[in-house]
């Protein structure tokens, strides 16, 4: 290293960068180890172990931007990659609306933690919570399981020629569980900071309890229904509004493209990016210029109200950073719901459904057109057919195990203006769809979306 | 450049040192350039270089991969000085011959020496000529990427794999109208794949034919849409078919349920190895030594030689893909199916260049044997069931068939089956052959692998 220091190293690295005669630089290096514990037939199938130790440099000359990694932080080694970087972004051309990088110092209203249990986590103890969930699954009638442990630890720092320096570190855990019974199949997640957060046993037993809790089996018709989402699939696909409001999308054509101030979603909807959430996992003090993330209304009481922004793109559009910088576009942080009318729980929701569909999971959304929203997705796991405010059965459309045979098809802003209520209680969820990112989301009600039945 | 022979041999040391019943170590270094243009603005370059090792080992019969970018001996000591005996399922590999070669994907024209960024911005500047392109983005990238295998029954691989490509997205617009388009050509080999000429016709004819649908396209009543009982698929619906509803249901760890929590199951059990899956028209192979691919490689990740994989003969389900643990449970050998994204994370089975054998007959003779119809040329949404039973492809631009040719362009038209239905459904095969790129994900964390699917155009008839 440098000097022994991660935040040391990486002004440095800047110092190093500025010397070269570079007009601006970010330097961010981190130290990472994350472990996957799979789960197959309810067993541990294999335990992988990953370690990343690097950096990564942004640099802009004349308003050219390179982004560089470094894998070697020896002094020598990041003037040779300084050196070359100097060379080679002659070759790139400038960003005509490149404005600078975000001007510190800052001060930072949190800062995060990393859990000891997770940096020393051994393979037997991954192991044995893998089947703490797996035995009280198949304990509680589970005919198979399957599943992932996933932990995550990193300690970081970044530094940039704007008085900018910051350091932190912090920790993640996640366990999915899928359940499965002769005629059904459940699949949730609990996530947390600190591994001891998480429930293995809780989540084998919920898991399980689910995927039998109905009886029997039928088919429907395609046509219209109302769909009440639990929180993983409702929270994972409203969390794509953020991914259509980053700046950079905007520009590029997104369904939220010269929306701003218009009514797009229903009146109690309100949805926002947060970075600062102390909760949520993944959550940072910084984004990646070192900017304070924060908590952004996107939508507010139905109005869009906000872009994501950078430093560039906030100046660009005259407004302020949201605390979304990427290393070269903005980027969303994690989505919360919020729904201003809302009742006590699930059972409160299916009351209000004369003709719907329970969706508990879903993935492989896919859009036909990102301008107008048009979309569909494919439930999976159990759904459940509501009728007259009566869950009636789970719906197989086949004679294929763990197969489901619906889609649903709607359009992303005619949904956010079709959820009519939502359940009281939220909890910080994800998919695998959703490649692990988290949101914060109820069960939610959405009227008239099609389905198609195979 | 680092030694990746010393690295690798150093590495299987490190781990042999556990005492494991069989040990990897597979070494990486890679080059790559990127260059973001977004709606005609340089949003910048990125060059990045990197060095890494993955160590398998399989120990009391359990499986362990351990990753990363400090591939010194010491340092790999280090991290499996923690490794602790855990419980979990007995896995065993099935036996591989041992192999000792060197291969370098065919490169033409060097990817080293190509003006990339500048062959991007010409397209970039032809698309923005194009009145009916209302956003665009092209993102282009060449890696070179070099690796070293090895393991403890003395196999060796080395292999030299330049890839170049782009992912370029446009969207089309016609008064209020428009349409999306996804497109990602380039491969493994040399800047060949990405010439210009060839780039600048295929995005013209893109733009072009969605253009014609938007301004002369029509809605086809619900009640036309029902009677479209003869569909001819292009090589490119053949090709999203062929890979979601026939190759991903062909993946060992599928069918036995290791992506069970991640990408799905498969309507395939052991016990429904060998059924009829499509009509005697369909002999179907993923095949991963066609140079120039992005499918392409001679020695898959766990060392075993690559070879074309006859996953459907004449209508019946013929051949799992497999890597060498699958092969164990099924009692075979590994066909060379595993494939990782990169030395950091785990081979998993994969598909590589899937694809129907191609027919005798002309698109002209499908249209007129279907008479009345739709055609279907190419698609934005589609998504299917984790079971791989229920598909659906939308007809981003499609025409009916009236009398045998092709009459207005449709515009609301998705071809939306069961899996069986559709596969049985298939009367006639053209002679066209095509191969379309895509970027598939598998496995937790998510893997994209690079991918190719194709094949002829098709006729579906259904009943």
């Amino acid at each position: 290293m440098i000097l022994m220091g991660m935040q040391e190293t990486a002004k440095q690295i800047v110092k190093l960068s500025l010397d070269e005669g570079f007009d601006e630089a970010i330097a961010s290096v981190f130290d990472s180890a994350s472990t996957y514990t799979k789960i197959t037939n309810s067993k541990v199938d294999s335990i992988i172990e990953k370690h990343n130790d690097a950096g990564w440099l942004y640099l802009v000359s004349k308003k050219r931007i390179l982004l560089i990694n470094i894998e070697d932080l020896e002094e020598q080694s990041v003037r040779a990659k300084i050196k070359a970087a100097k060379k080679a972004i002659s070759y790139i051309k400038p960003k005509d609306d490149y404005f600078g990088i975000a001007e510190g110092p800052f001060k930072y209203g949190f800062s995060t933690d990393a859990d000891a249990a997770i940096k020393h986590v051994s393979n037997d103890s991954l192991s044995d919570i893998a089947y703490a969930a797996i035995n009280e699954a198949v304990n509680n009638g589970a005919v198979n399981t399957a599943g992932m442990l996933h932990t995550y630890y990193t300690r970081s720092a970044m530094a940039s020629s704007r008085n900018v320096a910051a350091e932190s570190q912090s920790s993640n855990a996640r366990l999915s569980l899928r359940s499965f019974t002769d005629d059904a199949s459940f699949q949730d997640v609990h996530l947390s900071q600190q591994l001891a957060g998480l429930s293995p046993m809780k989540l084998g037993q919920d898991t399980s309890e689910m995927a039998k809790s109905m009886k029997e089996t039928g088919r429907i018709k395609s046509g219209k229904y109302d769909i009440i989402f639990l929180p993983s699939p409702g929270g994972t696909l409203v969390a794509q509004v953020n991914d259509f409001v980053v700046m950079s999308e905007i520009e590029q054509g997104s369904m939220f493209t010269d929306k701003l101030g218009e009514k797009v979603a229903s009146k109690n909807v309100t949805i926002y990016d947060s970075g600062d959430t102390r909760e949520m996992v993944g959550v940072s003090p910084y984004d990646a210029e070192g900017y304070p993330t924060q908590t952004t209304p996107v939508i507010e009481d139905g109005v869009l109200k906000n872009y994501l922004h950078n430093y560039t793109t906030a100046l660009k559009y005259k407004t302020k950073s949201t605390g979304n910088a990427g290393l070269i576009n903005p980027e969303p942080n994690a989505m919360i719901f919020r729904y201003r009318k809302t009742v006590k729980d699930i059972d409160a929701l299916v009351a209000k459904v004369d003709k719907g569909v329970i969706v508990t999971n879903a993935w492989y959304t896919r859009y036909s057109n990102y301008l107008t929203g048009d979309f569909s997705t494919m439930p999976r796991d159990l759904a459940i057919y509501v009728e007259n405010g009566e869950r009636k059965f789970s719906i197989r459309q086949g004679s294929v195990k763990s197969m489901i045979g619906i889609r649903v098809t709607d359009n992303m802003i005619k949904m956010l203006n079709n959820i009519e209520c939502a359940t009281k209680d939220t909890v910080q969820t994800t998919s695998w769809d959703a490649n692990g990112t988290p949101c914060i989301a109820p069960s939610m009600l959405v009227r008239d979306s099609e389905i198609t039945a195979v | 450049m680092p030694q990746l022979d010393v690295l690798a041999e150093r590495a299987l040391k490190a781990a042999e040192r556990l005492h494991p019943e069989y040990a990897e170590a597979y070494v990486e270094h890679s080059y790559s350039q990127f260059f973001p243009i977004e709606q005609g603005k340089f949003n910048g370059g990125g060059f990045s270089e990197s060095t890494g090792v993955r160590i398998r080992i399989l120990k009391g019969k359990r499986l362990y991969t351990l990753s990363t970018n400090r591939p010194s001996e010491a340092a790999i000591a280090s991290l499996l000085d923690r490794y602790r005996a855990f419980a979990g399922m007995d896995t065993a590999f099935a036996h591989a011959p041992r192999e000792k070669d060197s291969y370098k994907a065919e490169e033409r024209k060097s990817i080293d020496d190509a003006d990339l960024l500048r062959d991007m911005t010409e397209l970039d500047k032809d698309l923005a000529k194009m009145h009916a392109v209302k956003y665009r983005s092209i993102y282009s990238w060449k890696e070179r990427s070099r690796t070293h295998f090895v393991n403890s029954e003395g196999s060796e691989i080395r292999a030299d794999k330049p890839d170049v490509g782009a992912f370029i997205a446009l969207t089309i617009a016609a008064g209020k109208d428009t349409r999306q388009r996804m497109l990602q050509p380039g491969g493994v080999g040399g800047y060949e794949l990405m010439e210009y000429t060839a780039l600048h016709k295929m995005l013209t004819d893109e733009v072009n034919a969605i253009e014609n649908v938007l301004t002369k396209g029509i809605n086809l009543s619900a009640a036309a849409l029902k009677e479209a009982k003869n569909v001819v698929i292009s090589p490119e619906i053949t090709g999203i078919a062929v890979h979601e509803s026939v190759g991903h249901p062909n993946e060992a760890d599928r069918v036995f349920g290791r992506e069970a929590a991640q990408a799905g199951l498969s309507y395939l059990t052991r016990e429904k190895l060998g059924m009829k899956i499509c009509s005697p028209e369909i002999t179907l192979i993923d095949n991963p030594s066609i140079k120039g691919t992005k499918g392409f490689y001679l020695y898959d990740d766990e060392g075993v030689r690559a070879r074309p994989k006859t996953i459907i003969d004449k209508g019946y389900q013929n051949e799992l893909l497999t890597n060498r643990a699958y092969a164990h449970v099924l009692h075979t050998r590994s066909n060379g199916s595993a494939r990782s994204d990169g030395y950091a994370n785990e081979p998993l089975v994969r598909m590589s260049n899937t694809y129907v054998e191609k027919g005798v007959a002309t698109l002209d003779d499908l249209l007129a044997e279907a008479k009345n119809g739709v055609y279907m040329k190419n698609f934005m949404e589609w998504n299917i069931d984790d079971t791989r039973t229920f598909s659906r492809y939308q007809g981003n631009v499609a025409y009916s068939i009236k009398n045998g040719s092709l009459d207005k362009p449709v515009k609301n038209f998705k071809l939306e089956k069961d899996t069986l239905e559709f596969w049985n459904a298939v009367k006639m095969r053209s002679n066209e052959f095509e191969l379309w790129g895509a970027t598939c994900g598998k496995g937790e964390p998510q893997q994209g692998a690079p991918v190719t699917m194709g094949g002829p155009s098709l006729l579906l008839q259904f009943g």
